[in-house]
């Protein structure tokens, strides 16, 4: 950062002498390899330090245990306990972070034993549902959004509006709007017997499908728009081509525009996927991560008293989200993208 | 709509009105498009109203009084269908949006986001411009392999980092992983911007260096070969010539950051210890104090949200050209 004050008055340097002048004449020596490291050399040192450096660490602090007071080397200890559920008791609020299957048979398909298990399911199931319904909506928003229409740009503004909202202002949002004492939706849907109709923020169960309906709401328009441009880029002499040959409005879409977008929507939905499985904020500003415990929520419960433990389960968490990264990017591959 | 749509002329009298309907949408091209046409509305409607009634819920809490949003009779008759709960302000109390900072200085919040927005847009365009020229105008060995490393940096969640920069804000030594040497002591940085820049500068980088490298790599070479005969440096020809040609690729890059910063969660809830404006904690805080010390002030959190939520209206009326290019751009080019 601090190599752009050199570059003041370049042209009349070159009689002159001092540091400046020898670091300018010494970087414009430089091969354009040496130069491009050169420049390379702060954001390296940023992520290095910022991202790199902390990863690193994570790792090694997973595998001890009291880290503040008197760090003992545990080897894969706190593994173990996260897995085994025997670290449970050490997450706050532990008993309502499993969301009681016995009891009130909230999620029929996932067995909750322990917490890493809970945080799993939570986690993966908030990412499947939240990207499947995203994608299927942000799909028919980019059609839509693909029409020449008056007041185009108005309507593109407010589908994009919820995307750029600040995920607290979301969280309260729909905190207000299902708040038992507040939100006009709570009688009505628990009538029905959607949501729990008191303490439906302190209901696993409501509370997922309330942060998975907020999810959605804000996060479509990112599909919607990476969908679009991937309609945009669509030759459009390809469907003047198909009336001719006398194809149906249907068969125009299902052999013209979805295959040519199928790229697009691919990496749409690697990266809702990605960028899904962080969920933590939303959970933290409508419900609680004792209620919904998602992966990143039990490392922020966790971090301020059990270093060893949180570290475990950040490490865990980054390697999840790794693993689908690979894992996404190979069947993508596979697909011949 | 499939009434409006209904043909009028009565060439098949033996059809009933739906038959006779589906009838003709199969059959006449003039038809077939004004159903799609009624379609396409519909969907446009649909999603406009689903897009955009949150935000009329909140402008209802925030003009509804307190005592009325908790009595939460917001059942409204309307004729055939009889009481649905459809929410409408009962009460006209402009006054919550002044009490939101009076109870709390909403204001101070506010004013830290947008300090620490423009502090980190300002580093990452710097750093982003040097690593966008590097990646799209110069060849050198392991260009792929560093772009890809940067990309995968993106990728991991903020909790990943959290442990070991919270413990090096805290104040405590620096220790090189695995080896268990100490590095250096760092200043104690938690609830002061630098705990919060500094991660927020890191994780929206890389979107800033893809969308850059796009656009400097668009530059001809003429150009900036003019600026270096005229005797410009290497650096002073991408900050005078490079830069400036691509403004819209710096104001893509400029405005999703700031927007990013603005609305990022993570660190901004944990690096400020209580929450507190004078621990430099943004906007997560002024909001979050609503909803944990004013719990049944519910016009109040409906305004705060409100206030909180217009920097960002406005932004993307203004930009959403910006916007939509660089969302796009940073995910399909690369």
């Amino acid at each position: 950062m601090s190599t752009e004050d050199r570059t003041t008055g370049p042209a009349r340097q070159s009689n002159r002498s001092g540091p400046v002048v020898a670091i300018t004449r010494w970087m414009e020596n430089l091969g354009e390899t040496g130069f491009a490291y050169l420049l390379l050399t702060p954001v390296m040192l940023l992520l290095g330090a910022v991202a790199l450096y902390p990863l690193l660490r994570t790792f090694e602090l997973s595998l001890y245990q009291n880290v503040l007071s008197d760090p003992e080397f545990v080897g894969l200890e706190n593994y173990a306990q996260l897995l085994t559920g025997t670290a449970d008791s050490r997450f706050p609020g532990s008993t309502t972070f499993l969301p009681g299957v016995s009891t009130s048979g909230s999620f029929p398909f996932v067995h909750f034993e322990g917490l890493l298990r809970s945080a799993l399911a939570v986690t993966i199931i908030f990412t499947v549902v939240s990207v499947f319904f995203e994608t299927i909506i942000g799909f028919g928003q980019a059609l839509v959004l693909d029409q020449e229409f008056r007041g185009r740009r108005w309507v593109r503004a407010a589908i994009i509006i919820p995307w750029a909202i600040p995920i607290v202002i979301q969280g309260m949002i729909f905190y207000l709007m299902f708040h038992p004492s507040a939100g006009f939706l709570t009688g009505p849907l628990s009538d029905w017997g959607i949501i729990a109709g008191s303490n439906t923020l302190n209901d696993p169960f409501s509370s997922l499908l309330i942060i998975t309906v907020a999810d959605i709401w804000k996060t479509t328009a990112f599909m919607a728009l990476l969908i679009l441009a991937g309609l945009q880029s669509i030759d459009r002499s390809l469907y003047d081509v198909a009336k001719v040959a006398g194809a149906s409005k249907w068969q125009q879409f299902r052999y013209i525009t979805f295959p040519l977008v199928l790229p697009a929507l691919g990496i749409a939905i690697l990266f809702r996927t990605i960028d899904a499985m962080r969920i933590y904020g939303l959970i933290d500003s409508v419900s609680g991560c004792t209620t919904v415990p998602s992966l990143s929520c039990m490392v922020v419960a966790t971090f301020d008293t059990n270093r060893g433990l949180a570290a475990a389960v950040a490490f865990v968490t980054a390697g999840i989200i790794g693993i689908a990264v690979l894992g996404v990017i190979y069947q993508q591959y596979r697909e011949g993208f | 709509m499939t009434t409006a749509s209904e043909p009028a002329e009565q060439s098949t009298d033996e059809m009933g009105p739906l038959e006779r309907w589906t009838h003709g949408v199969v059959n006449e091209p003039e038809k077939r498009k004004r159903l799609y046409r009624a379609l396409f509305y519909v969907a446009a409607a649909f999603f406009l109203v689903t897009t955009l009634f949150p935000f009329y819920w909140l402008l209802v809490l925030a003009l509804t009084p307190s005592g009325a949003i908790t009595r939460g009779d917001w059942n409204v008759t309307v004729p055939l269908l009889g009481e649905i709960p459809f929410p409408t302000p009962q009460g006209f109390n402009v006054a919550s949006f002044v009490e939101v900072f009076q109870q709390v200085p909403f204001h101070l919040y506010v004013f830290n986001s947008f300090v620490l927005a423009t502090a980190t847009t300002v580093i990452v365009l710097i750093l982003a411009s040097l690593a966008g020229y590097v990646f799209g105008r110069l060849e050198f060995p392991g260009r792929g392999l560093m772009m890809l490393g940067i990309l995968a940096v993106s990728y991991f969640p903020p909790a990943a980092f959290l442990i070991p920069l919270f413990d090096a804000f805290l104040g405590n030594a620096v220790v090189v992983p695995f080896l268990g040497i100490e590095l250096f002591e760092p200043p104690r940085l938690v609830n002061t911007p630098g705990s919060m820049i500094m991660p927020f500068s890191a994780l929206f980088l890389p979107l800033a260096i893809f969308i850059l490298t796009t656009f400097y790599a668009q530059i001809p070479d003429g150009l900036e070969d003019a600026a270096r005969v005229e005797g410009t440096t290497r650096l002073g020809a991408l900050f005078r010539v490079i830069m400036p040609l691509s403004a819209p690729g710096v104001a893509t890059a400029a405005v999703l950051t700031f927007i990013a910063v603005y609305n990022e969660y993570f660190f901004s809830s944990i690096m400020a210890l209580q929450n507190q404006p004078e621990q430099w904690s943004p906007l997560v805080g002024g909001i979050l104090s609503y909803q944990t010390q004013y719990t049944t002030d519910f016009n109040l959190m409906a305004a705060a949200s409100i206030v909180g939520v217009l920097p960002m209206l406005i932004l993307v009326v203004v930009a959403q050209e910006k916007i939509v290019s660089g969302l796009t751009d940073g995910a399909l080019k690369e």
